[in-house]
């Protein structure tokens, strides 16, 4: 394959949500797709925000636009992607500190960008949502929802998969390889053995997010991107089963979403330089004002043990000096290169949300079609995702199987239950056993450990994989060489600890304690291992 | 403000201070028995986590744990993984009690029922064919005999043999004997009283008393289970407001209404739980503080094995009793390895449970027979059941066993002082 | 209550120290917040397994004389008569071990690594030099769907060291019962299954089946024997080749078994245990501990004339660490944090010298606690609570617990 001419109409960069959805239309649209990512599906910020499915509120004072496409995606999410989506709803709270008379801007805004926002009675509110501040003095209901981006992202990919696309992860983009004023194709590097090769395609698509920039300068293009840190907090479990918001303009640690077993409090906003984009690690700062901000949400976020810390890095579009990034649209940004540059054959999609990114792929699947001729009309928007066919019925199963199915949907199928090899869990947390592991090994594009949490949360319940990592390791890739085994559980561990430190007291030290004397005391995991693997794709 | 608020970072939901470390696995009876039951902390803490996701995550099964807590014993962490289980099928669990469920159950009123017949039921029930139809039709195992109904409620005799001399002590204490002693056993609340009077106390029952509802809530009967205990409450509260503590003989009742009425019922006990204690524990107590003495007789010989009743380790109250007992002169004490019986109240009882209940206790029933005591003692009636079932060897509450021990004439002496 | 000594906590320190008080005759009171780090062990007690520069370590006792001031061994007036003393109170304890301090031996872990230690259990599987292998040929038997030995990863590390491996599971009617659950297949249950059904000669059945003398050696799970090592032994017996047991992930049976044997062992020598419990105040009369409180006996006294603080480090809860500070939460004493604010307790590498690690209770010469700066002359501190060492990275956790124990055993009884 290193030396064959491989010809596609289209390459997209990038395994966030926006590339995989990009790869979905295009191969629903009939174009032949190849999708390529450096590391995983969903590293960027994809797989590292709030899991939130906006109704668009947050931005209908400040950015009417995105909140129109938000509320819009929305619905079309829980249409398509049920599997993904836990229709949660949400709420916009007011606190004494906040201005109450911003509520009425606030639902005449969401009205006109389509939200339907709702005054309700504080009271009210407290008991559709027992853990909110009891202190508000006013509430509005909006429909907001949780949403899994690393289910979406996966199910997208498979969706590209079932219509022809091929996908490649691993694979990092070196190089754009112009013939004078046209993109032509990328040379790929397999992030694993180092090896190079050529593809070719009638179009690029640049779907690499913050790293998009980089993209562009390969070929010469200027994008002024501004890359805004946010950092996250997540809880044991969940402590509210609805979206809690602030009623004001958006700042600091303001949402706090459901999501699966868990909630997560976030986020902080600022600048960082692009080259720390591939490091990001959260500050004692950023955790104090999460928590503190946090609780002025759900007060019992000061009771709840925190199990780890993460940051992503959104993708925006500068245009001005706002140091935050705050300010800034999170509407969408389609570069037709040919125009705007000069260079045929290259686009790049950017800027928007992950909410958004089913429109992001459209419009840049349109611009594709359009120079490719292609007269054939977006369907992402019926057309549900692999896994959200239908809504499942949880009650006949067992622990695992609701767990399985909660996180594959239909495709649960695949997955074998019901007999005793298959049914025993190697995660006890969160209930994956050794049938979802064999599953999402043998189908779900699984090359290590992190891989496979992302795919199954295997390691992201409470011990943050203090026992089913083992187990997992030694059930996953058989066939694999122990060693390699051994570097990719150690590997693991320290990638489950990075999180883990920034908020390493109380009973996270204890159980940071226990996992080490088990590790490294009883298994002695860290004499065995041999590498240490730690470029950013195991982070 | 973080500072302030994770200064402590103890959850108010307990079950996320597990570790997973899963020593409570390797302390349930019930997990290594049946491979149906998802054992301690998949049904505690790991479940729960879930459950606050989705209530669909549930599972009848939770059903099998014994509630005997020894998943708490043994957790380094404090969590009570066994109330985790017990309120998630109080609040989950969509299944209704049958009716066998709401007989065992309802122990005051089978005994209230049962007593005034106890000439014609005792045998009755331990007639081959009216086994084999509770076996069949009522689901209660033909391997069990019913405890015998006494002729005599306790309450009966107390209020004709002992009422009228108890005002006649300085001291005085409020006795809540529970089901056995009133409908099984009386000779328990008999030996209670002997021995109360001879350290000088009056004995006095409450204005009302109801069963703890160990057992309804066991059989899924919480709500009733509360408005008994809201009763007992009200008539406790009058008692101690006379300067009466409230004492037992029963684990399982002391701790139900001490622990359990708050943890699962939501019954307020906070005003009354520190005055309800267990007798043993009240004269270990007295004793220590010079308050009382006892005197033994010099013939009484016995080689006692002391068996830790589950709900008695859970309460962390075993010392006192054996203290108690080792002042006995003569005794040969020992200590049975503490280890569930399998019984677990009216759990055993159940045809589908029985296999299973006898599994559960074969390790104590061989710990009793390498033992070859004269007499377990225990505190707990349903031991006390199983244990003489399944050994042979006679069971006797600890206060039982003081007050057949007891030299009556010199501790009174010693006592009037 | 009144006792001559209350121990507080019921680990492998702590009953290492209740026992000693108890054979030398003194009335003691343990007081054990649940069960106990034994519970995640190796079914070997490691005394010192690789020194402060990171090096394995072979001769133990000469090693210990280089290690830095702060470690506990420094307060540990003769290493190696308190190890002697500490292995003959497992054997009376009914825990027969092999090894000795003029040697470590190595200890085989569930992956495949090895580790300098110092006694073991008998029946684990161990090795004197750790580059020179004594099989030529080993069978690896696991029980099927037994999910808590990788049994990859074993084998790896043996085939590294030259052995030839050959992996095969078995199973038997009982065990696939108690596969029907999906997560309760673990070490304690198979244990009590082969127990409680009589398992042992159908066990050495299937071995014998699957193996034949062209193995010099039989490795299997040690899942056998939660209160004696009877059913461990007479399995070895019955199996025709040399077989041996390597341990598994928690729960570790034969840690059970310590922790069960060791508890009995106090038990029958009148020891009074309060379990299940834990110390939440003192009561102090100036700089002399008079009594402590605990969370079940209401407003009870356990009084002693000495104290022995035995509680553990944060995963045993013997230390707590909030939002801003260390503590010790038992008896408010002193805790030496290394002068470290939070953002510098843990470092960003999992395998770093993690600095939480070595915090501790501070003591004295001879392992009194301070409290308020002041030393506390009826309290001591023994085992992990201990500040000045890192565990994991020296390998050393139940030396220090026993040795320490016994150390301040002899300060007390002097």
């Amino acid at each position: 394959m290193n030396t064959q001419r491989k010809n596609y109409d289209v390459v997209v960069i990038g395994g966030g949500i926006t590339g995989a959805g990009t790869a979905r239309d295009c191969a629903m649209r009939g174009l032949k797709v190849l999708l390529v990512e450096r590391y995983d599906f969903s590293t960027g910020a994809t797989g590292r925000n709030h899991g939130l499915l906006h109704s668009g509120a947050r931005y209908a004072v400040t950015d009417p636009d995105s909140a129109t496409e938000c509320i819009q995606e929305n619905m079309i999410l829980r249409k398509i992607a049920r599997h993904c989506v836990e229709e949660t709803e949400g709420l916009f709270i007011t606190l004494p500190e906040d201005d109450l008379n911003y509520q009425a801007t606030f639902v005449q805004k969401c009205t006109e960008a389509g939200i339907r926002a709702e005054i309700i009675d504080p009271k009210l509110a407290k008991i559709m949502e027992p853990a909110v501040n009891p202190e508000i003095i006013g509430a509005v209901k909006i429909p907001d929802a949780s949403v899994d981006p690393f289910r979406l992202t996966m199910a997208n990919v498979l969706d590209a998969q079932l219509h022809g696309a091929e996908v490649l992860v691993y694979h990092e983009v070196v190089e754009l390889i112009i013939e004078q004023t046209r993109v032509v194709g990328v040379k790929l590097r397999n992030n694993h053995n180092g090896e190079t090769f050529n593809v070719y395609a009638s179009i690029t698509i640049n779907a690499a997010g913050i790293w998009g920039t980089l993209i562009a300068q390969m070929a010469g293009v200027k994008i002024n991107m501004f890359p805004a840190k946010g950092s996250l907090l997540i809880f044991g479990h969940r402590v509210n089963n609805m979206v809690i918001n602030r009623c004001r303009k958006p700042a600091n640690a303001d949402i706090l979403v459901p999501d699966d077993a868990v909630c997560v409090i976030g986020t902080t906003s600022d600048r960082v330089p692009i080259e720390e984009c591939d490091y990001m690690r959260v500050t004692p700062e950023e955790v104090e004002v999460l928590l503190t901000e946090g609780m002025k949400l759900a007060p019992s976020l000061g009771t709840t043990r925190i199990l780890r810390a993460y940051a992503g890095v959104r993708p925006l579009v500068a245009s001005d000096d706002d140091p935050t990034g705050r300010s800034i649209s999170r509407g969408i940004v389609t570069l037709d290169h040919e125009k705007r540059d000069g260079l045929a054959g290259f686009a790049t999609i950017t800027g928007g949300k992950m909410m958004t990114y089913r429109l992001m792929a459209e419009q840049v699947t349109d611009l594709a079609c359009q120079k490719l001729g292609v007269t054939k009309t977006c369907q992402t928007a019926t057309t549900p995702l692999p896994g959200s066919e239908k809504k499942p019925e949880l009650k006949k199963y067992s622990f695992a199987q609701k767990a399985s199915e909660g996180r594959h949907g239909t495709l649960d199928a695949n997955v074998k239950h019901g007999d005793v090899s298959n049914d025993a869990l190697v995660c006890e947390c969160e209930g994956v056993s050794v049938g979802e592991v064999r599953y999402a090994v043998t189908k779900l594009h699984v090359h290590n450990l992190i891989n496979l949490r992302r795919r199954t949360r295997v390691g992201m319940g409470t011990c943050q994989g203090e026992l089913c990592a083992c187990r997992t390791a030694g059930v996953m890739g058989e066939e694999d060489g122990a060693q390699r085994a051994i570097n990719d559980l150690a590997g693991f561990m320290n990638e489950r600890w990075k999180g883990m430190q920034p908020v390493a007291w109380g009973d996270n030290l204890a159980e940071a304690q226990l996992t080490a004397t088990i590790y490294q005391g009883l298994l002695g995991v860290d004499k065995l291992a041999k590498e240490r693997r730690l470029e950013y794709y195991e982070i | 403000m973080a500072t302030e608020t994770q200064t402590k970072n103890v959850s108010v939901n307990n079950f996320e201070q597990c570790l997973k470390c899963s020593i409570c696995t390797v302390y349930c009876p019930v997990s290594a028995v049946t491979p149906l039951y998802p054992g301690p902390k998949q049904a505690g803490p790991d479940g729960e986590r879930y459950r606050l996701k989705d209530k669909e995550f549930f599972n009848e099964a939770l059903k099998m744990c014994l509630n005997c807590k020894r998943c708490e014993v043994a957790c380094p962490n404090d969590v009570h993984i066994g109330d985790i289980i017990q309120a998630a099928r109080i609040k989950y669990s969509t299944q209704k009690p049958k009716l066998r469920d709401m007989m065992l159950a309802n122990t005051d009123f089978m005994g209230s029922m049962a007593s005034p017949f106890a000439p014609i039921v005792n045998p009755m029930l331990k007639l081959k064919p009216v086994k084999g139809i509770l076996h069949g039709v009522m689901g209660i195992d033909k391997h069990r005999t019913f405890p015998n109904y006494a002729h005599q409620k306790f309450e009966t005799w107390f209020k004709k043999e002992a009422a009228p001399q108890q005002d006649q002590y300085r001291k005085h204490v409020t006795y809540f004997h529970g089901c056995y002693a009133n409908y099984n056993y009386p000779q328990l609340g008999k030996d209670f009283v002997k021995v109360m009077n001879a350290v000088g106390y009056g004995v006095h029952l409450l204005e009302k008393e109801k069963c703890c509802g160990v057992a309804l809530i066991a059989n899924g009967l919480a709500e009733q289970a509360k408005r008994q205990g809201e009763v007992n409450m009200a008539s406790m509260r009058k008692a101690i407001a006379k300067g009466h503590p409230v004492l037992t003989t029963s684990s399982t009742c002391t701790f139900t209404m001490r622990d359990e009425y708050d943890h699962l019922l939501g019954i307020d006990n906070h005003d009354v739980r520190d005055s309800i204690s267990l007798v043993t524990r009240f004269l270990q107590q007295l004793i220590e503080k010079g308050e009382i003495k006892l005197a033994f007789r010099a013939d009484y010989r016995k080689r006692i094995a002391y068996h830790s009743a589950c709900h008695m380790e859970r309460m962390g109250w075993v010392p006192y009793s054996t203290r108690l007992l080792r002042m006995i002169p003569n005794i040969d004490f020992v200590m049975l390895e503490s280890q569930c019986c399998g019984i677990s109240g009216t759990y055993g009882f159940k045809k589908e449970n029985y296999e299973r209940s006898q599994a559960i206790g074969e390790g104590l029933f061989q710990n009793i027979k390498e033992v070859h005591p004269d007499c377990v003692a225990t505190e707990c009636e349903t031991c006390k059941w199983q244990i003489e079932m399944s050994t042979g060897v006679p069971v006797m509450n600890p206060i039982s066993i003081i007050a057949e021990a007891l030299d009556v004439e010199e501790t009174r002496k010693l006592n009037e002082k | 209550m009144k006792f001559d000594v209350i121990i507080i906590g019921g680990g492998l320190s702590g009953l290492t120290a209740s026992i000693a008080l108890a054979e030398a005759g003194k009335e003691v009171a343990l007081v054990s917040a649940g069960q106990n780090s034994l519970h995640f062990g190796s079914g070997s007690f490691d005394l010192l397994g690789f020194d402060e520069q990171g090096k394995a370590v072979s001769e133990p006792i000469a090693a210990i004389a280089q290690l830095s001031e702060k470690h506990p061994y420094k307060k540990v007036q003769d290493v190696e008569k308190l190890a002697q003393q500490a292995k003959q109170l497992l054997e009376k304890a009914k825990i027969a071990t092999f090894g000795d301090t003029t040697s470590n031996h190595w200890r085989i872990t569930p992956v495949g690594a090895l580790m300098p230690t110092w006694l073991s259990v008998e029946g684990m599987v161990t090795v004197q030099e750790p580059n020179q292998m004594p099989w030529r040929k080993v069978a690896l038997i696991n029980i099927q769907n037994y999910l808590d030995l990788p049994t990859k990863f074993l084998a790896a590390g043996l085939r590294e060291r030259g052995v030839e491996v050959d992996v095969k599971a078995f199973t038997l009617p009982e065990l696939q019962a108690l596969r029907q659950s999906p997560t309760e297949m673990r070490s304690t249950n198979i244990a009590k299954v082969i127990e409680q059904h009589n398992l042992i000669a159908s066990v050495a059945d299937e071995v014998n089946r699957l193996t034949s003398n062209d193995y010099d050696m039989v490795l299997l799970p040690a899942v056998l024997g939660i209160k004696s090592n009877a059913q461990a032994d007479q399995l070895l017996q019955l199996i025709k080749t040399p077989a041996n047991y390597v341990a598994t992930l928690p729960p570790s049976v034969s840690g059970v078994r310590i922790a069960t044997l060791l508890r009995k062992r106090f038990t029958e020598l009148g020891g009074t245990f309060f379990t299940g419990d834990q110390v939440v105040e003192g009561v102090w009369e100036g700089e002399t501990l008079k009594g402590v409180k605990t969370a079940k006996l209401d407003g009870t006294v356990l009084e002693a004339n000495h104290f022995i603080l035995a509680t553990g480090s944060f995963m045993s809860r013997g230390l707590a660490a909030d939002y801003t500070h260390v503590y010790e939460p038992a008896l408010g004493v002193d805790v030496d944090d290394l002068g470290l604010d939070r953002t510098n307790w843990a470092k960003i590498e999992v395998t770093d010298p993690q600095p939480y690690m070595e915090m501790g209770v501070k003591t004295d010469a001879n392992l009194h606690c301070e409290r308020a700066g002041k030393t506390i002359a009826n309290l001591y501190a023994v085992g992990s609570i201990l500040s000045g060492h890192n565990t994991i990275k020296r390998l050393d956790a139940a030396g220090v617990d026993m040795l320490t124990a016994l150390q301040v055993v002899h300060n007390i009884v002097k």
